[in-house]
Parts: C-alpha cells; structure tokens; sequence
C-alpha cells in the first residue's frame, strides 16, 4: 500500500482539457471516491494513476517516488505499478476459465503452483466465488464476472484498487450487497481504494473522502458529512441536492 | 403478395444463376475421369504444386499480416494511418499488375534490379511466385485481425497490463487467443485466394514451367479438343469441392469450439510505447511497404515510359507509349469502352439485387432465406476459373438448351460478374439493413404505406451511403477482372484485363503496353478508392 499524490496535474488532448490543475493526495488505506457528472474527468484522472493514460501536465508520485512527469519524460509503465483495476465492464477474458483469469497476475510474478493455488482460493472465497474455479468466463451472471474481475485485482496485493463505475451494470439490490462488499474487503484488508462513480449516494455512504469533480476540475475534497454540511459551491450544493 | 412474387423471383434467379451452373458441372465427370486426372504426370504436379504454394503463401501471409496488425493498432508506432492506408492499399490493385512489375524488376534476362543493382534475381521461380503472391494476399488477415483488433473491448487488454504483463505478453495472452477464428479465417482466405489466383501463376508460373490447377485448366481449355475440356472439367470439379469443403468444412468444425464475441464499447487503447524499437521498427516498415507496393508500381511505370524495354535507363524516358496504345490501338477503346459497360451493369444490377434481396433476409422471417444467402455469396469464393467452366458449359447451347447461346458474347461474361461479386453487395447493403431499427418501416406502415413506398422512401434514402459504396465495392475488382474473362472472352471481347494479359503474353512484349494500361488502371482504382473513402467519411475504401 502507499500514498498518491498529484501535484497540478492536466490531460490534454489537442486543444480541449480533459481535466486540469489537479491536486489531489489519496492517503494510505483510505477509501476515495470520485464524484461528478458524465464527462467530468473522474476516468481520466483514474486512468492516470494506473498509467493507461499519461498526464501532459504535472506530476504523480506514489509515495515519493515519480511515476509520471511530462518535463522529464518520465514515465512508469502501467504494468510496473502494481496497481488492480476493476473496469466498468468486468474485462473478464472468455477464453480463461475463472481460475485461470484470477490467477494470471500470479502466474506473471512466477510464484509456485502451490502458492498460486492457495492465494486464489482464498481470494475466491472472500468475493464469494468458491466453486465456481473451472466455470467458463462466458458461463458467469454479470454479479458473478463482477466479483472475478474484482478478486484478480486484489490477488495482486496492489498498492491501490481502482474501480470505474463498478456497479453500474447491476441491478439495484445487488448493487446495494456488492458496495458493502466492497467496503467490507476494503477495511478487513486495509486496501487503498479509489472507486468513481456518478451516484452521489453512493460516494457518501462507502467513502472516507469524496473528490466532486466538475468540467476537468475538482470542485470540492472532504469527508461525506463536511461536503454535505457545507459545500463549498453552488454546483456541489446542487449536484448533492439533485440526488435526494 | 407483391412481396411474396419478388421474393420468388429472388430465389428463382438464385437457383438459376448462382446454384444450377455449379452443380450442373460438379455432375459431369466420372469416376474415371477423376483417375486419369490424378494418373496424369501435369495434373497431379498442378494439384501438388497448388497445394505447396498456397500454403506457403498463407503462412507468409500470416506472418507479415499478424505482426503488421499489432503494430498499426496497439504501439505508439508513427504515421499509424498512413501506413495502415499504405499496406492495406495491396487488397485493391490487380495481382496480375504486381506480377508484370516484378517481371520488368527481376526477370533474368533483364530485370531492373539485375541490371541496375547487379543483383541475381529470378522472379520465374517458386519463390518469385510464393513472394509476387503473398505481397498481395497477406491482406486478407491484415484486414481481417485489423477489424477484430479494432473492435475488441480494449479493457481487456489493459487489465493484462495491469497485472503485470508487458506490451508483447498482452498480445500473445490475450488478443492472441481471441484473435483465434480471424487468423484462421485470414489463412484460409489467403490459401484459398493463392489457390484460385489465375493471372500471377501465369504470368510468373509459365516461364517457369510452374503450372497450378488454374493454369492447368486454361491449358486444357484451350486446347480445344474433348479430351482437354474432359481433363478441365475433372481438375476444376476437383478445385471446386476442395474450396467448398474447406470453407464451409472449416466453418462447422470451428464454430462450435471457440468463438467469443469480443466486442465492447470502443474505449481508447492505450499503446505500447516501442521506445528505441520505434526508429528501427517505422524504418524497417518504410522499406517493406516500398518494397511491397511502390517497387512494382516503379517498375511498371518506368516500363511504360521507357522506348526501348529491356536496357533500362532514367534518361529518355518518353509518352510514346502511352501515344500508341491509348490512342492507336483500337482494341483498346473497345477494351475500355467494354469493362466499363462491365462494370457499370454488374454494379448496378448487383447492388439493385442485394438492396432488395436483404429486404427479405433482414426484415422477415420466411423459409429458405438463410440458405439463400448462403448460395447468393458462395460464388464468391469459388475459383473464378471454376465458375467460368460452370457458365461456359451451361450457357454453351443456350441455358441448358433453351434459348440462344450465349456463348461469346458479353452478356455471359456480365452475368458471371454479377454472380462472382454479388456477395460484396449483400454483405454491404445487409451491414446496413441492420443498423436501421425496424421501428422505422413499422412507423411508416402504420401510416399507411405499402411495401414498394417503404422500399423508396425510407430504406432507399437510408441505406444510400451503403448501396453507393456497394456500387464501387463490386466495380472496382470488376473493371480489372481477369481469371473469369480470360475463358469466357472470344474474338472482339476484350476487356482492360485480357488486353493486359494478352499485351504481356504475346503480341506487345518489347513495347511496354501492358505497363501503360497498367498503369492507367491502377490510378482508376486508386481514385475510385479514395472518392470512396472521402464520401462515406472513412466508412468504407482503404
Ligand atoms: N481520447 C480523447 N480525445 C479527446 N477528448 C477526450 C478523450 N478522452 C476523453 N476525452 C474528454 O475528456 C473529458 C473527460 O472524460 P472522462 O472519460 O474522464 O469523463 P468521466 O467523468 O469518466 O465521464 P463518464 O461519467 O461519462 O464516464 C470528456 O470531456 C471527454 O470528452
Ligand atoms: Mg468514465
């Protein structure tokens, strides 16, 4: 696990920002989530920090290391981070089986055969998967590819889960089992998350810290109880407005 | 009711044009006639050589097209599209020009690169042939992974970076194995391809004494006597199941096993940086895309300019050339006038056919309407040599034995078009139909509009962008046709590609006229390509 820090970060493309001027510091062990409208920025900025993106402007540190800096052309590969990813939608890979798609991050460190074995076990047991081992990937419900794509993140012990929009492909009751699922995994072991999401409800009820994001730009950064108590502006004060 | 005729007409025209002159000659040899094939010393070397070459072909294909897709699609490689546009250009051009230009560039005598570079090249050989061939052909998979690449859920892909593989390991993990029923059916196209092709195995393969099955079959054709056309029709019947059984063999086996649908919502790729790969990589693909396309191009180009072919020099370089055969050789006003017509009528008719025909296939549910399809584009597939057998010998003695013959005219040669080429226009026009809700006709019908005024006024202004591209799709190879026309065409039948063959092969050999018709042809397509292009905004063309 460790801290990441954004120190004035930007993304252009031509000559429209996808987001601009961000700074921003996710704690280790916290619970992040991005909030804003369709188009905001919160992809980008989470695409950034796994290094599917590459900022134009600024600089990114996990803890106080470098992993981007446009000025010096420095640039860590998305594949040396360690960091997991839970798309939006799943990117279970068909020709895998459930266990072959869980235990590939390992497979790619080299550990044992043994070692792979128990580490994805136990990892299918904590998202609920037991059993389900030599199930074809095209053979699994959407809460079932969900909860695959979200243990292969997490066997890798990554410094930080990101998760982009996780659970929009759900419907509404098992959307409200899987967030305190995820809460749940997320505290028993102490992860650093960082979760987007457009549903207002559901950044204040799983987060630590909430960053509401507007147009490429971070509106407003703070506990769920201080941005509903007091935000900072007239678009926070309707965004929260508009979701109750 | 109305509805009910038109689509009895469709299955009639079906089963009398695309079904019936296949069949009638796969039913015409004997078992004997099979056994003196195969004890023949020529035939059997033509099927051997078939065999050996177009695998060959297919796995260079592979080879060139695999890496060549990766490349275009998930690196940080530079001018991505221009070499995308560059290397899938191939797909569009006339082998047989490809073969004429390496002809002038590395034939033994006098080769350009042999005189020039002093340089030991024999393009009459096996691997002249294997190279001419595959330069063409190894887009068949390029085209064929680019699409799947394209529309994969690249998410997939960065999930693996993710965990920890690098830009290489992505590709063999994961878009390898997805990419699986593409490569294998961009091998098969290309073997089938190498296997059906007619004008480079001549021009190339005869001075070499190489004869493939196509080859051999215009041999015995021409021979003129009864034994010939016995020994053509038992090696074409024999090409001509071996394709189907491949195709639709292949087809069965492998769509049970293992096919995903990989598609997804389009997000960005990210690439793979090449770091100090990228100067090496886009210079190495520079010179193999001169190589490929521009080389041969150069060479038909000089060949046409130059006065005196075969002693090649930059200086007095002339438009004589372009003088004699463009404006004092009759035949080729006549060849010109002839291909256009050619092309025109097929077009046309093809892309009326196919607007109407998918009517039936995408917007009810009536009996035979897969089967339909299925027959409407299987001749595209089979050898051109083949079909041409198939309409010379059901249309000899009028439409088995009704009405006039039609032999020897150029109304037979159109019809064979429209049959060989009617499946790019249904597959067009059908990726159409499909992106029109039906919600569109129910609304219109609703307001009272019978079926021909639904045709007009909504699927007609719909569909305009495909059945305009579908009219150059089937034009474009038409205009240079070769493989059917050369048996089909009789005295006063030229087209722009029997002239060129026939300009090459005899009558014009010190006189580069093969080259200026080339040439001309050649920046025809390419024009028509880009208009394309430009007009369906990057939808369709190279
Ligand atoms: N490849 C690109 N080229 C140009 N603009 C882009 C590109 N990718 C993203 N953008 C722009 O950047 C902005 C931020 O996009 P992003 O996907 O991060 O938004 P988002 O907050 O995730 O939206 P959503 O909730 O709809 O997923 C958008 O305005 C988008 O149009
Ligand atoms: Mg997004």
């Amino acid at each position: 696990m460790s801290k990441v820090v954004f120190e004035k970060v930007g993304k252009k493309y031509l000559s429209t920002w996808a987001v601009k001027d961000i700074d921003l510091t996710i704690e280790n062990g916290e619970f992040v989530s991005f909030l804003g409208p369709s188009g905001c920025g919160k992809t980008t900025t989470l695409r950034m920090i796994a290094g599917l993106e590459e900022n134009s402007h600024g600089k990114i540190y996990f803890d106080s290391d470098v992993v981007s800096d446009p000025l010096i052309k420095s640039f860590m590969l998305p594949e040396k981070r360690n960091v997991g990813m839970v798309f939006q939608s799943y990117a279970v890979w068909p020709h895998m089986n459930v266990f072959d798609n869980i235990a590939y991050p390992l497979k790619l460190k080299k550990l044992k055969k043994e070692q792979i074995k128990a580490d994805v076990e136990k990892m299918m047991s904590i998202v609920e998967l037991s059993g389900l081992e030599l199930r074809k990937s095209s053979e699994l419900s959407g809460g079932q590819q969900q909860r695959v794509a979200l243990a292969r993140g997490l066997v890798m012990k990554p410094r930080i889960l990101l998760l982009d929009e996780p659970l929009s492909n759900l419907d509404a009751k098992l959307r409200e089992k899987m967030r305190k699922d995820i809460r749940k995994i997320q505290q028993d072991l102490k992860l650093t998350m960082v979760y987007v999401t457009h549903d207002q409800k559901e950044a204040f009820q799983m987060s630590d810290k909430v960053v509401v994001m507007n147009q490429g730009r971070i509106e407003q950064i703070g506990a769920p109880a201080d941005i509903q108590k007091s935000p900072i502006s007239e678009f926070v004060a309707d965004f929260i407005r508009s979701g109750e | 009711m109305i509805k009910k005729i038109v689509y009895g007409l469709c299955l009639v025209f079906l089963a009398a044009l695309f079904l019936s002159p296949q069949v009638y000659l796969y039913l015409i040899p004997k078992l004997s006639d099979f056994s003196s094939v195969l004890l023949n010393e020529n035939t059997l070397k033509a099927i051997t050589n078939t065999l050996f070459v177009s695998l060959t072909v297919a796995a260079c294909c592979l080879l060139i097209g695999l890496p060549l897709a990766w490349l275009l699609t998930r690196t940080n490689l530079p001018y991505k599209s221009f070499f995308r546009s560059g290397f899938c250009l191939p797909y569009a051009i006339p082998p047989f020009v490809g073969a004429i230009g390496w002809i002038i560039l590395a034939n033994p005598t006098s080769g350009v690169l042999n005189q020039w570079l002093g340089l030991h090249l024999n393009i009459y050989s096996y691997a002249g042939l294997i190279w001419v061939e595959t330069s063409f052909l190894f887009t068949f998979v390029l085209l064929t992974a680019l699409t799947v690449l394209d529309q994969m859920d690249s998410s997939l892909e960065e999930a693996a970076r993710l965990s920890g593989a690098n830009g290489l390991r992505v590709f063999i993990d994961i878009a390898l194995p997805l990419l699986k029923p593409a490569i294998l059916s961009g091998f098969l196209l290309s073997f089938l391809a190498t296997a059906a092709s007619f004008g480079v195995p001549a021009l190339i393969g005869g001075p070499a004494r190489i004869y493939l099955m196509t080859t051999q079959i215009y041999t015995y054709q021409r021979m003129g006597t009864a034994n010939g056309l016995q020994m053509s029709i038992a090696v074409s019947v024999i090409l001509g199941i071996a394709t189907l059984v491949l195709l639709y063999g292949t087809q069965l086996f492998f769509s049970s096993s293992k096919n995903y649908t990989v598609g997804g919502k389009t997000s960005r790729p990210s690439l793979v940086p090449l770091n100090g790969w990228k100067k090496p990589v886009t210079v190495f693909l520079s010179i193999l895309l001169f190589i490929i396309f521009i080389l041969p191009l150069c060479g038909v180009l000089l060949s046409a300019l130059s006065a005196v072919q075969g002693s090649w020099t930059l200086s007095g370089l002339t438009l004589d050339n372009f003088d004699r055969v463009v404006f004092e050789t009759e035949e080729t006003a006549r060849a010109l006038r002839q291909s256009l017509f050619l092309g025109l009528g097929s077009a046309l008719i093809c892309t009326a056919f196919a607007f109407i025909f998918n009517y039936f296939i995408y917007r009810t549910k009536w009996f035979g309407r897969t089967f339909a399809s299925v027959i409407a584009s299987m001749p595209f597939s089979t050898p051109g040599t083949v079909l041409a057998l198939a309409f010379i010998l059901s249309f000899s003695r009028g439409f088995f034995g009704i009405g006039p013959s039609l032999y020897n005219t150029l109304f037979l040669i159109l019809l064979a078009y429209i049959v060989k080429y009617m499946s790019l226009s249904i597959k067009t026009v059908g990726d159409g139909y499909q992106q029109i809700h039906p919600s569109l006709e129910e609304a219109a019908r609703i307001s009272g509009a019978d079926w021909w005024t639904i045709m007009k006024t909504i699927y007609l202004p719909l569909l305009k962008t495909a059945l305009i591209a579908s009219m150059f799709l089937v034009f474009m190879p038409v205009i240079s046709e070769l493989t059917m026309t050369i048996l089909l065409t009789g005295p006063g039948l030229e087209t722009i590609g029997t002239l060129i063959f026939s300009l090459q092969e005899y009558s014009d050999m010190s006189g580069g006229g093969a080259s200026v018709l080339s040439i001309i042809v050649v920046m025809f397509i390419l024009i028509l390509n880009f208009s394309l292009k430009f007009l369906s905004k990057g939808r369709y063309g190279l």
